[in-house]
């Protein structure tokens, strides 16, 4: 069962989520200018509102996450080592 | 870097049973490979504009029908589409899914049956994630043409894919199975 967390202090309110998602999972809260999930049960994980989001306000908890066999391992141990 | 050769005797056998290569050989082998399909597709495109949609998804189409030669034929959608989660296995890794205000999977519009599939695990979507370039593209439709094939092979009917939404997690389908189109 997908859970997804939003972190109010980092949310600015742009909506952007809100209008991405194809399945309107989630809303505007008007009274504190965050969004909030709605429709929790038709999220399907696509994660299109972590790619849009500019503050990386949101978690997506007990999903099934995709291989990301195109990053370079090779790359990342040199950014490790560097950040 | 310096490219270590390897030496060893080379024997005729029936089995090999060394592949000569680490899991550092099969990606820098798996990663060639994603951004030559990303140079072809964006090269074929260039060409041939929207027709490279249309080649790509023939392509597609001719491998899903090879495929599902060796699946047991069935008239059941669902049993099927499990068969051929079975044979794209987990490079293609998709299940069935439905909103939640929907009480089952497929769906009846006049002598069309409807069904939703979520693509999770894709590696047309890494090829394109590698190469930078946008989902929705020539490329997606070889995965199209995949399904297409694989459904007319095991149903031997006509049927069609159409994009729902695109994400960097998932991808939503809709497949429509005509049952007048044999």
């Amino acid at each position: 069962m997908v859970n997804i967390v939003i972190d109010e202090d980092a949310c600015v309110g742009c909506g952007s989520c809100v209008e991405d998602c194809p399945n309107d999972v989630y809303e505007m809260d008007e009274t504190k200018n965050k969004t909030k999930v709605v429709k929790l049960d038709d999220c399907m994980a696509c994660l299109s509102c972590h790619e849009i989001c500019p503050a990386q306000a949101m978690e997506h908890q007990d999903i099934h996450v995709a291989k990301r066999l195109y990053i370079d391992r090779k790359v990342n141990y040199a950014l490790e080592r560097i950040i | 870097m310096e490219i270590e050769e390897i030496k060893g005797t080379f024997k005729p056998e029936l089995i090999p049973k060394e592949t000569g290569g680490d899991l550092d050989d099969y990606e820098d082998a798996l990663h060639v490979l994603m951004k030559f399909m990303g140079s072809m597709s964006s090269a074929l495109e260039q060409v041939s504009g929207r027709g490279a949609n249309a080649i790509v998804y023939q392509a597609g189409k001719r491998m899903g029908h090879e495929s599902a030669k060796m699946m047991e034929k069935t008239e059941n959608l669902e049993q099927a589409l499990d068969e051929m989660g079975d044979v794209l296995g987990h490079e293609f890794y998709f299940e069935k899914w439905k909103p939640s205000g929907q009480s089952s999977y497929t769906t009846q519009e006049g002598d069309q049956v409807v069904i939703k599939l979520l693509f999770m695990d894709c590696v047309v979507r890494q090829t394109l994630r590698r190469t930078g370039l946008p989902q929705k593209g020539p490329l997606c439709y070889l995965l199209y043409g995949y399904m297409v094939g694989a459904v007319e092979e095991v149903m031997d009917i006509k049927g069609k894919i159409d994009i729902d939404h695109v994400g960097p997690n998932a991808c939503l389908k809709t497949l429509t199975i005509k049952w007048s189109g044999k």
